[in-house]
């Protein structure tokens, strides 16, 4: 199993990497489509810094990917997020939603497309109840009230926080809160969610839930999930994983290649995986060699068991 | 923080809850301008029954409005006493200095009494039956004229109703900070009037700091989801106008004649 899903990301990637750029310019239109965002040479320092918070930075990310972005603070995670959102505005270098560069017009147009969880769950509530808080965004959009009612319940029932429609923020848990946070985002039917730190402030249940509905949506939406994070994992389940330091793209592959790494990976960040500690403590009995899956770890112990 | 009940929601269900809070908004301030037309002991008798008549049917508990006094109770003994040994007579009761306390007088301060109770009471049924966001989409609607001379309503109604959603996060952080602090030695609960206010300065300044990181984090939060000033938007809440309503107009009018009725019968 290990090795079957191996060799899947390893074709993966050769298939996906470094082919990005070149291709585009040959390839038929339906083609192109397939990458939902594409920054290219994107620089930004904030005002009063001499140094760059994203240095020269390169992406595709093509539609339905899963995305972990990850890097020690002041790497650049949040400005990079921040740019594609147009929250900030680029140095230089250009930014492609759906194939649409975006500026001071069109950025209004691509926020519609993009839905952004943040980290503190408090700091993003701008309605006195859940409701109010869901239709926000479509408020926003002057969609007419009629449609708003379905689509906020429509929201509410896929984060399955629809009986607490008319509760105050102020009553919820930090995941509730969270959740309610995502029927906002879905309200607007984006294309793309961001998760900025979204499930750093939870508990781990709160944590677990948050990720769980992320990545049912993912599918049930056809959504693209582009995620801050600390937490190893988290990174499992992303397709791939861009590794960011002093704003620049250090690494840019998927998460065995990345965990394969071991101690290194504090570099970025990021603690072990469990799985690697364990292997790592047991070298000397059983025989592993680079990252090894929750699965494989179960397999193996239940090995080494049967042996003695 | 508790005990505050000026201003404070209580969540329940009766005819009171269900008017339009902008009708509940316009009659609460239309009392209390009728409560000056009171002249003698019946107006002011039947202002009360109609205050008591209000709080059986709103179905909220007298002693919350009981409660309600407390914050105020020093201003209205104040006001009362200094409206009772205050007033010059020619037949006084009783006479000591500058004081004199005369029948004239004392009837005045059952007025000044009246008045405080009658108004009190009012303004607590307001805030007890309806929510704050009730209360602002209420002023909203009542100042949405003031567009024709390019006053930002929307914008000013959406910064109020943030503030109020805001009010128990701040008191959540000023808890902390307090408990911080605390942590580290500060007694917030010890030493002259001087020494408490001056332990208070070091809690302003992290509760400013955090407040405006809180609005940095809600103006991105609130950008990212499309809001761009106050023109072009829906509203998700509305108002309805019923029946109700009309006919609690009707009542009103009554209220008013029977008021204007007892005025003049002297």
């Amino acid at each position: 199993m290990l090795v079957t899903s191996l060799t899947k990301s390893i074709s993966e990637i050769s298939g996906n990497r470094d082919t990005n750029l070149s291709n585009d310019f040959f390839l038929p239109k339906g083609e192109q489509m397939e990458n939902i965002i594409s920054i290219k040479d994107v620089f930004y320092k904030y005002p009063g810094s001499d140094n760059y918070a994203v240095n020269g930075i390169s992406l595709d990310i093509k539609a339905n990917e899963w995305i972990s972005i990850v890097g020690k603070n002041g790497s650049g995670k949040t400005t990079l997020t921040r740019l594609i959102d147009g929250l900030e505005e680029c140095e230089s270098g250009t930014i492609e939603i759906d194939g649409v560069v975006t500026d001071e017009e069109t950025i209004w147009d691509a926020r519609k497309k993009i839905g952004i969880v943040f980290q503190n769950p408090d700091h993003q509530f701008v309605g006195a109840t859940v409701e109010d808080d869901v239709a926000f965004g479509l408020e926003n959009q002057g969609m007419p009230r009629e449609q708003m009612i379905n689509a906020v319940d429509n929201a509410l029932k896929m984060v399955d926080m629809q009986d607490f429609k008319k509760r105050d923020p102020q009553s919820l848990s930090g995941g509730q809160k969270q959740r309610v946070a995502i029927a906002g985002v879905l309200a607007i039917k984006p294309q793309i969610i961001i998760m900025d730190e979204s499930t750093s402030m939870l508990d781990p249940e709160g944590r677990k839930t948050v990720i769980n509905l992320i990545e049912q949506l993912r599918s049930e939406q056809n959504l693209t999930v582009i995620s801050i994070t600390h937490d190893i994992e988290e990174t499992q389940l992303s397709d791939r994983i861009i590794v960011l330091n002093s704003g620049k793209i250090v690494k840019d592959t998927d998460p065995a290649d990345l965990y394969n790494l071991g101690p290194q990976l504090t570099e970025f960040g990021l603690e072990e995986p469990f799985t690697n500690l364990v292997a790592a403590g047991l070298t000397d009995l059983i025989d592993f060699k680079g990252y090894i899956t929750e699965e494989g770890l179960i397999d193996k112990l239940c090995e080494l068991n049967l042996k003695r | 923080m508790d005990k505050l009940i000026i201003g404070r929601y209580l969540p329940g269900d009766s005819l009171i809850y269900r008017l339009d809070p902008r009708l509940k908004f316009l009659i609460t301030f239309y009392f209390i301008g009728i409560v000056f037309l009171a002249n003698n002991v019946a107006s002011y008798a039947f202002l009360l029954v109609f205050v008591l008549f209000a709080v059986y049917v709103s179905k909220v508990n007298l002693l919350f409005f009981i409660k309600g006094l407390r914050p105020m109770f020093w201003l209205i003994l104040f006001t009362v006493a200094l409206q009772a040994f205050f007033t010059p007579s020619n037949d006084p009761i009783w006479h000591w200095a500058f004081l004199t306390l005369s029948k004239d007088g004392l009837v005045i301060a059952a007025y000044i009494f009246m008045r405080f109770i009658l108004i009190i009471f009012i303004s607590t049924l307001l805030t007890l039956t309806t929510t704050p966001i009730e209360i602002s989409d209420s002023i909203e609607s009542i100042l949405k004229p003031l567009k024709a001379v390019k006053f930002p309503v929307t914008q000013v109604a959406l910064m109020l109703s943030i503030a109020l959603r805001f009010v128990p996060l701040l008191i959540d952080e000023t808890t902390k900070i307090m408990d911080a602090q605390r942590a580290r030695g500060v007694d917030f609960g010890e030493g002259g009037l001087i020494k408490r206010i001056k332990a208070f300065v070091p809690i302003l300044i992290p509760l400013f700091v955090s407040s405006f990181s809180i609005a940095y984090d809600l103006a991105i939060a609130m950008e990212s989801r499309g809001y761009k000033d106050g023109e072009g938007r829906s509203k998700y809440r509305v108002l309805n106008w019923s029946k109700r309503d009309n006919w609690t107009i009707v009542f009103m009018v009554l209220v008013t004649a029977i008021l204007l009725l007892l005025r003049s019968y002297r």
